[in-house]
């Protein structure tokens, strides 16, 4: 008896002392069931008259017990599922003992029995605590056409942006410093890179590692990156010059890019070009007021012409 | 008309009077050029030409025209058969056997060659036989019509191809092809006959592939697809007389751009390019009106065609109603630098229209005329649009380039005449070569020729006022196109010839004036004048004594006798006097008119009627002399060194309005550093109203003076509190504030100031270490991004400077250079040079501009015995497929370590891509690169210098292909 009075102590410390070790709630959780069911077992032994019984002998039925009242669950589940259902019944339980080979009738007379242990409830351990994302802002409640058992809208942060508090620096020297380092750093960090990864050439014949100069490369068509400029300069252009777009759609007889300009120069002299907005409606070259001899259409070959 | 001013011109020039006589014994009156096949995976050509010519004797029996490196299949004349013989003597200028090898031999060989083709003597290398059939029709005078099939393969002068290697049609490479070529070389490309004298009317068919388009001369008529649709045939006529040599052609797949205020002018450029090219010509109108409104005439050709190429030959070259221009003159609204450069190329071409193209020229001798013309009337554009200062900036540039070349080269003679006298035979013996034709004349002869042509026209400007040469310049034109549009009457055409005899009566029936002694003198003599000025003041008679001495027996200078500007700012006011130099008088007087006895209160007159205070304490208290200048108007073609008090030039540069007076200058303080002269330089720059380039040079003047004063300068390195002062912020001196370029002025003085900076040197000889911190400040804090102009100039120009900065290294006995015995500094140095160096890899500034100054300045480190000297990181960015101001910097290098280590292998790859770059202007800029810093001179003992050298050399110049620059 003793022994089992131990085991249940054992059992109660070992929550204890479980909580403390282990980190995980889940596993935490699994523990204590796990005790409990020692417990049960030690009180049946000793309602069956056993004195003592090993640990291995007690884990067994442990695990017999488990085993048994899981399979009791889970077909139950089946049994409730079959019937298109989500919650087990008691006709459930019934079908499942007595599919089970279980003689349900002696159930209540089991239960009745006088010599009975009461064990006490184990103890209420803290429901594990999801951890609480961090919260920044209010959730959103649904709007009306979302019913309410509908999950809650996430945090804010996650779908709409983040707010920061942070004091920003205002100094302007210490801005000017920042950036320019910063810009510094990311320009070395990239060439060093593109050093890296492509082929280098290098001043010192012995070290080519602290002053890698990307190898120059020839291009087929070198004025072209000579004279357009860059994609950065061309975001800084403020002028947003929408002629650029040479849509290609001419048909065969404008074969080329074709654009008359229209663009800026409407500003100084309106009179000559009153015809722009004709101009831009109608491309073709029929309704063109522009007679430029490199506009008009390309003539079909006459029929026998000889060379 | 005046009579008076009829005479001297008649007497002196009585063969120009007579008119226009062909050397031909035929008259051109119309020629076709069908060129229908262009292939340009093989660089080849093929086509016909047919002229049509009138006899103008009666035994006519032979028809030379010119024809070079053309295979000519069949010549027919009237549709008969024509036997012809092809000679071209200038393929080998010497035999092989001769054994003679120098220069004085080759030049006289080469200009024997060219003069025996030469088309203005009536010689040519195509001699066609008129068939014995056609005598008598010939006896009678009767048309001829010359049929000539020709072909065309891997030309290698005339018409230049550009084909990129990339995947893709033709059309999708961007592969085109123009013509080129120096003066008058036309035959390159098909028979013709080569003279600018030669004038007639023209059609021209090109047949393409349908996604190119064929730019020529005159009005494109029609275009019309070949049968199978796969190509067209541009049709031109060209219906205003022009010489062959004015011809010209442009093939690509060009993107067509109808110039928005003029419908008949029509821009071209490649593929991709169009926004450049919108912006580039969007100021061309403005030349137009000018142009037309100062001459009151109309632009003489119908319409008019830009083209923009790649792998130009020149910047830019003017031909019939169209002009080529090199496509690195395109460029966006963000840049500052070659926006101007490229306005004054447009407006040079569009001159060329007037006066070259339209106009064209007699013979050789009377060239001067057209490029005066032309260049005199660009100056007037500069004038107008970049304002006085610039111009008067310009001019005095020209004057000292011309000056500085006649001084060291020898005399440009603008008007040379060949007559029958031996002696007289080469009237510039002192050059090595022929200037009797323009093919056997060096480049850089060339270029100074015309930049003395129109700084004479500008003297007979000054002689006869800008009005009068305004009329005789419209009567020239008017004259012309009266001709131009008799369509039958081809005699008449040669008035659209100017000579030097017409254009000079031209000028004396307009303004009734002679300037025949000032043609002879600047004209048909050669050489400039040389002063040395220098004067006393006669406290007694109130009297300034004014020496003035002429160096003329050197080489290029000459005497001058006539009349002479001085000026001489007084206490009361300036007074402009003009001597009369004669043959010994060497000492002028000229009277004072204030008292030396100055009046505190008074304010001190300008020559502008300006009156201004001035501190007077620096002057001497004897003399009322606040300074004095030889010739302000640059009316002589001279150089002028003239002995002042180092205070007189301090007040000129400080009072006086004239910016050339200003340079002048600022030129001469150099040699008195003291801190009056730095205070007076301190002074300029910090005045906003003063010339932006003015202010540039006192940076570099500011620079020599504090070098020269280092042991007693006192403050910070000079020009530092300035630039701090001017471009830097408020609360943190040491960044320099976002850059805004907005005013001009300023973002050229900002770009310069640093530079200059870095050539300051401390006790040791050092850049001082502050200086080169700053400059490393400037590179870090620099901030672009609120800008609306690009700086990608600014960022070279601080390159630039830290190569400045550098100076040479200590070397302990002759270590080899490695990382670890890197000074700190030059470490700092090349730290930034390798960023910035990579960066361009991945943002490409524009032109370069960025790489170009980096590997200048790699050269500086190298040569300064900082890092080892190493041709190879050169030799790679010398490689066709990089952009061309990259290669030419790259080659530069090459060229100047060839020079200074000595090289032998690098002088042969120098050669050999001498022979072999696809690009002309790249060949041509590495001869001259090595003239200008040659590997070894004349009497150098060098290990270069040997006998497989020259034999390589005397090779190259014996199938050397136009490209004439001084060896």
């Amino acid at each position: 008896m003793a022994d089992t009075a131990t085991t249940a102590g054992a059992g109660g410390s070992g929550t204890r002392s479980g909580s403390k070790q282990s980190t995980n709630p889940a596993d935490n959780y699994h523990l204590a069931r796990r005790r409990t069911l020692q417990v049960v077992v030690s009180s049946l032994l000793t309602e069956a008259g056993f004195e003592s019984a090993e640990k291995a002998s007690v884990e067994t039925l442990t695990e017999m017990l488990q085993s048994y009242i899981s399979e009791i669950g889970r077909s139950a589940k089946s049994y409730c599922e079959h019937t298109a259902r989500t919650q087990p019944t008691l006709s459930d339980i019934v079908v499942t003992l007595v599919e089970m080979g279980f003689n349900v009738d002696t159930l209540p007379a089991y239960a009745k029995r006088s010599q009975r242990m009461v064990i006490t409830a184990p103890p209420v351990t803290n429901q594990p605590v999801t951890p609480k994302a961090l919260t920044a802002g209010q959730n959103r409640p649904h709007p009306p056409h979302i019913p309410s058992h509908f999950p809650e809208f996430p945090d804010p942060h996650t779908y709409i942006k983040t707010p920061t508090y942070r004091e920003p620096v205002s100094d302007y020297q210490v801005l000017r410093e920042k950036a320019a380092s910063q810009r510094r750093d990311v320009e070395r960090a990239l060439t060093r890179f593109m050093a890296k990864t492509g082929e280098t050439q290098s001043l010192f014949k012995d070290d080519v590692s602290t002053f890698p100069l990307i190898a120059a490369r020839p291009f087929t068509i070198p004025y072209l990156t000579a004279l357009l400029p860059s994609e950065l300069e061309m975001q800084q252009m403020e002028e947003t010059d929408s002629s650029e777009q040479d849509e290609q759609t001419d048909t065969e007889n404008l074969p080329l890019h074709i654009s008359t300009d229209d663009s800026g120069a409407e500003k100084e002299n309106t009179s000559v070009l009153q015809q722009n907005p004709s101009l831009s409606g109608s491309r073709n070259g029929e309704e063109n007021v522009i007679d430029n001899p490199y506009l008009r259409p390309v003539k079909k070959p006459k029929i026998r012409r000889k060379k | 008309m005046p009579p008076t001013g009829l005479e001297p011109a008649r007497m002196n020039r009585k063969k120009g009077d007579k008119g226009f006589e062909s050397p031909r014994p035929y008259k051109l009156t119309h020629q076709v050029v069908c060129i229908n096949n262009i292939n340009f995976q093989r660089k080849s050509v093929v086509g016909f030409v047919e002229l049509t010519i009138f006899p103008t004797v009666a035994n006519l029996n032979r028809i030379k025209l010119n024809s070079k490196q053309c295979r000519i299949y069949r010549v027919r004349i009237n549709d008969l058969e024509a036997a012809f013989i092809y000679n071209d003597p200038t393929l080998e200028v010497c035999h092989n056997e001769s054994k003679q090898r120098n220069l004085n031999y080759f030049s006289n060989a080469y200009a024997a060659a060219v003069s025996a083709v030469d088309p203005d003597a009536g010689n040519g290398e195509l001699c066609i036989k008129v068939p014995s059939e056609l005598w008598k029709h010939v006896d009678e005078l009767k048309v001829l019509k010359i049929h000539i099939n020709f072909s065309l393969d891997q030309p290698k002068g005339g018409l230049h191809f550009v084909v990129p290697s990339v995947e893709g049609s033709m059309a999708e490479r961007g592969a085109h092809v123009f013509s080129c070529g120096y003066q008058n070389s036309t035959r390159f490309w098909f028979p013709c006959v080569d003279s600018y004298s030669e004038l007639c009317t023209w059609k021209l068919e090109f047949t393409v592939d349908a996604a190119m388009v064929a730019v020529s001369n005159g009005d494109l008529v029609e275009t019309v697809y070949t049968h199978d649709m796969r190509k067209k045939t541009f049709h031109y006529m060209l219906t205003i007389p022009t010489a062959a040599s004015n011809i010209s052609l442009a093939i690509g797949p060009f993107e067509i751009l109808v110039d928005p205020y003029m419908h008949e002018v029509t821009h071209f450029c490649l593929p991709q390019l169009l926004p450049l090219l919108k912006h580039t010509t969007s100021y061309l109108h403005e030349v137009f009106e000018f142009y037309e409104e100062i001459l009151t005439c109309r632009y003489p050709y119908s319409c008019f065609k830009t083209v923009f190429i790649d792998e130009a030959y020149v910047e830019v070259a003017a031909y019939a109603s169209m002009s080529i221009f090199s496509t690195n003159l395109l460029h966006s609204a963000m840049i500052i630098d070659e926006t101007p450069l490229t306005r004054r190329c447009l407006a040079q071409s569009l001159a060329q229209q007037f006066f070259g193209c339209f106009i064209s020229r007699m013979s050789w001798s009377d060239e001067w005329v057209l490029k005066g013309i032309s260049g005199y009337i660009y100056g007037l554009w500069m004038k107008k649009t970049f304002g006085v200062n610039e111009y008067r900036h310009w001019i005095k540039e020209e004057l000292d380039k011309i000056v500085a070349y006649e001084l060291k080269t020898g005399g440009v003679l603008l008007h040379p005449i060949f007559g029958g006298g031996k002696e007289k035979d080469n009237p510039a013996s002192h050059l090595h070569f022929s200037i009797k034709h323009p093919h056997t004349l060096s480049w850089e002869y060339y270029t100074m020729f015309q930049c003395k042509a129109h700084l004479v026209m500008r003297l007979i400007e000054n002689r006869i006022s800008m009005e009068f040469m305004l009329q005789v310049f419209n009567k020239l034109l008017s004259l012309a196109s009266t001709a131009s549009s008799q369509k039958f009457q081809s005699h008449m055409w040669s008035q659209m010839l100017v000579s030097t005899s017409g254009f000079l009566k031209s000028i004396s029936n307009v303004s009734g004036k002679d300037i025949q002694p000032l043609i002879k003198q600047w004209v048909d003599q050669s050489g400039v004048v040389k002063f040395y000025g220098s004067f006393a003041f006669n406290r007694k008679r109130n009297v300034l004594e004014l020496e003035i001495k002429q160096d003329y027996t050197s080489p290029g200078t000459q005497k001058y006798v006539g009349p002479l500007k001085v000026t001489v700012q007084e206490l009361d006011g300036s007074f402009n006097h003009t001597l009369q130099i004669e043959e010994n008088s060497l000492k002028h007087d000229i009277p004072c008119h204030s008292k030396s006895r100055r009046n505190k209160k008074k304010k001190i007159p300008l020559m502008n009627g300006e009156e201004v205070d001035m501190d007077l304490s620096a002057m001497d208290a004897d003399s009322p002399l606040l300074w004095i200048r030889i010739d302000p108007d640059m009316s002589v073609l001279r150089k002028v060194e003239f002995e002042q008090a180092d205070f007189m030039w301090q007040y000129q540069l400080r009072y006086e309005r004239d910016v050339v007076a200003q340079q002048e200058s600022i030129l001469a303080l150099e040699k008195f550093p003291t801190p009056a002269s730095r205070l007076a330089l301190t002074d300029i720059l910090e005045q906003e109203q003063c010339f932006y380039r003015v202010r540039m040079s006192a940076c570099f003047c500011l620079a020599k003076i504090a070098n020269s004063m280092v042991s007693t300068w006192t403050g910070p390195p000079a020009m530092k509190s300035l630039f701090t002062r001017m471009f830097c912020c408020k609360t943190c001196p040491n960044i320099v504030k976002t850059n805004n370029f907005m005013s001009f002025q300023s973002y050229f003085l900002q770009k310069t100031m640093p530079v200059a900076m870095a050539l300051l040197r401390d006790v040791h000889n050092l850049c001082p270490k502050e200086v080169l911190t700053f400059i490393l400040d400037l590179i870090k804090y620099n901030d672009n991004r609120k800008n609306k102009f690009s700086d990608n100039y600014y960022r070279a120009e601080m390159i630039d400077a830290l190569a400045n900065s550098v100076t040479p290294a200590v070397s302990v006995n002759n270590e080899v250079r490695t990382l670890d015995n890197l000074n700190p500094d030059v470490r700092l140095i090349l730290e930034e040079i390798t960023r910035f160096l990579n960066m361009e890899k991945l943002l490409p500034s524009y032109r370069h501009t960025i790489t170009v100054s980096c590997l200048r300045a790699i050269r500086v480190l190298q040569k300064n015995g900082h890092v080892p000297s190493d041709p190879a990181l050169f030799k790679s960015y010398a490689e066709y497929g990089h952009f061309v101001d990259i290669r030419i910097a790259a080659l530069e290098a090459v060229v100047d370590y060839t020079k200074v280590d000595r090289s032998y292998e690098e002088l042969q790859w120098l050669l050999n891509m001498i022979q072999n770059d696809p690009v002309p202007y790249v060949r041509h800029k590495i001869l001259n690169m090595l003239t200008k810093n040659p590997p070894f001179t004349k009497n150098m003992e060098s290990p270069l210098c040997n006998e497989a050298l020259v034999d390589q050399l005397w090779k190259l110049m014996n199938s050397v292909f136009l490209e004439n620059i001084g060896y």
